[in-house]
């Protein structure tokens, strides 16, 4: 996979909610550029070429980032908070994808300016369901600043 | 280490009080001495006192300090009582025996007023005391509270975040199974995986339940006047909508209540909605939610003409996880009456229910009239 053209950024540390929401966006074809990273510092990392992937053109920035909120290391708010506060990464969509349902979680994100706060579902159907939608919405509907 | 110093306080006042008294003494009376003329001018001083030991007020010297020592043990106004009658007694045996009438009198009357001047400043400097010591101990134990506070914010937390995930993989999982291997699962194989699915559902709904019980216990509550009547009606329209049951709602007349509004309707969103999961379907039932006047409160009730309850487990009926249906009958996670319990409770209220197996239940409860 060519890691300059990335479509889709997801950082989740747990493996089996990755699986989940990796298969939920294949069904609808949206998985061919997608990357996913283990927990926040590695998504600065890969955002802005840093560490081990030094490689990577800092230029190629993803379409959408689906970002879970609790994570070890780097959480999920402290990532929002630098793309967000970065020229180079402030215009990316980001979606927070959590199993939080808390007010203060997402008053927090949009205070953050947060593009999207979608709560993950238990229940598989509705899950699959959400992280689809949210897959064609940002990646087909949605129009980019160029 | 601070109990210490705290008493070392405490003892450090007595004494400066005990000492100012003693001074004060003295002084007043050698003042009195050199007015009836028993001393010199010159001899101001309560040393002169210390050598006359048959003199009253040497004794009085003897019963302050008794009564400073005193004080730790014995109510403080009991010494300056007791050594008082004590004086008197004392006196009148001095006037028996030829002592001048008029300045012993004085000196008792000084002495007495002395006494009841330390007793009240002591009280007075035991009492701020122990308001200050009140004062502390509350601050200690509120940022206690405050701490609890904080570590149940952290616990729910990690409860809506940590538990739902594992829920979801098992969930999710056993979904794949069944759409990747259909065809080498038998009927049996996948009644089982649905028994799995079911299951984590029924999980997932304990656990929204009792972040929401703890979340009604915690959130900061906003007091304003509501109008019940419209509020019931509304709570009634929305939960209508998910039931397909033949249910007719009579609102009688309802004052309006004192409380949270959101807390409020989620009292009424789960007595209503028990009320329509405990209706019969079929021939067409009443709801009737009405209220009394009682005093400083207003009694509002719920009424329904369900399955009602055995009275015999009415104690078990706000009881977290009690449930007096089998799941067969009727769903539920057996929180939803313990949140309404926690919520009345919050403000100030009582709830109490009346049943009979099919003969319907009444949930009661009430709310301030006034703010």
């Amino acid at each position: 996979m060519d890691l300059d053209e990335i479509e889709i950024l997801l950082v989740e540390d747990n493996p089996t909610d990755a699986e989940l929401t990796i298969r939920a966006l294949k069904k609808k074809n949206l998985t061919n550029n997608l990357v996913w990273v283990k927990d926040g510092a590695e998504a600065l990392e890969f955002l802005y070429a840093t560490g081990s992937y030094s490689k990577r053109n800092i230029e190629g920035i993803p379409k959408l980032i689906l970002l879970d909120l609790r994570m070890p290391k780097v959480d999920g708010l402290e990532v929002l908070q630098i793309i967000k506060k970065d020229e180079r990464t402030k215009k990316i969509p980001v979606v927070i994808l959590t199993s939080s349902k808390e007010d203060k979680d997402i008053v927090e994100s949009y205070k953050l300016g947060v593009n999207s706060y979608v709560s993950k579902p238990v229940e598989f159907d509705e899950f699959t369901e959400a992280v689809s939608t949210l897959g064609l919405y940002w990646m087909l509907l949605n129009k980019p600043p160029e | 280490m601070l109990i210490n110093l705290r008493i070392n306080l405490q003892e450090r006042g007595r004494i400066v009080v005990i000492v100012l008294t003693l001074v004060l003494f003295s002084f007043l009376t050698c003042y009195f001495q050199f007015y009836f003329g028993k001393i010199p001018i010159s001899s101001l001083s309560s040393l002169y006192y210390l050598h006359n030991s048959s003199h009253p007020s040497y004794l009085s010297y003897i019963s302050i300090f008794l009564t400073s020592v005193w004080w730790k043990k014995k109510r403080i106004w009991f010494a300056p009582a007791f050594l008082t009658i004590l004086l008197i007694f004392i006196q009148l045996l001095f006037i028996t025996f030829g002592f001048k009438r008029y300045s012993d009198y004085f000196l008792l009357v000084m002495f007495i007023f002395v006494i009841v001047i330390v007793a009240f400043l002591g009280e007075r400097i035991e009492k701020v005391k122990s308001l200050s010591d009140l004062n502390e101990k509350l601050d200690k134990e509120r940022s206690k509270l405050e701490d609890a506070n904080k570590e149940l914010d952290a616990f729910a937390y990690s409860v809506s975040h940590d538990l739902r995930v594992p829920l979801r993989a098992i969930d999710g999982f056993s979904r794949i199974l069944v759409e990747d291997y259909e065809d080498k699962l038998d009927k049996e194989g996948k009644r089982l995986i649905n028994i799995v699915r079911g299951n984590t559902m029924k999980m997932g709904q304990l656990i929204d339940d009792i972040l929401q019980l703890s979340r009604v216990g915690r959130q900061e509550m906003r007091i304003s006047e509501i109008n019940m009547e419209a509020l019931v009606k509304n709570v009634y329209e929305e939960l209508k909508s998910s039931s397909n049951k033949n249910i007719l709602l009579k609102v009688k007349s309802l004052p309006p209540a004192y409380g949270d509004r959101i807390l409020i309707q989620q009292i009424l969103i789960n007595l209503l909605s028990n009320s329509i999961k405990f209706t019969k379907s079929g021939e067409t039932a009443v709801i009737e939610v009405g209220s009394k006047k009682g005093h400083d409160e207003n009694i509002y009730y719920i009424r329904d003409h369900g399955v009602g309850f055995d009275m015999k487990y009415v104690n078990k009926l706000f009881g977290l996880f009690q449930r007096l249906h089998s799941q067969e009958e009727f769903e539920g996670t057996g929180v939803g009456l313990s949140i309404v319990q926690r919520i009345i409770r919050r403000h100030g209220g009582r709830v109490w229910g009346e049943g009979k197996v099919d003969g319907g239940a009444t949930i009661y409860f009430t709310l301030p009239s006034e703010l």
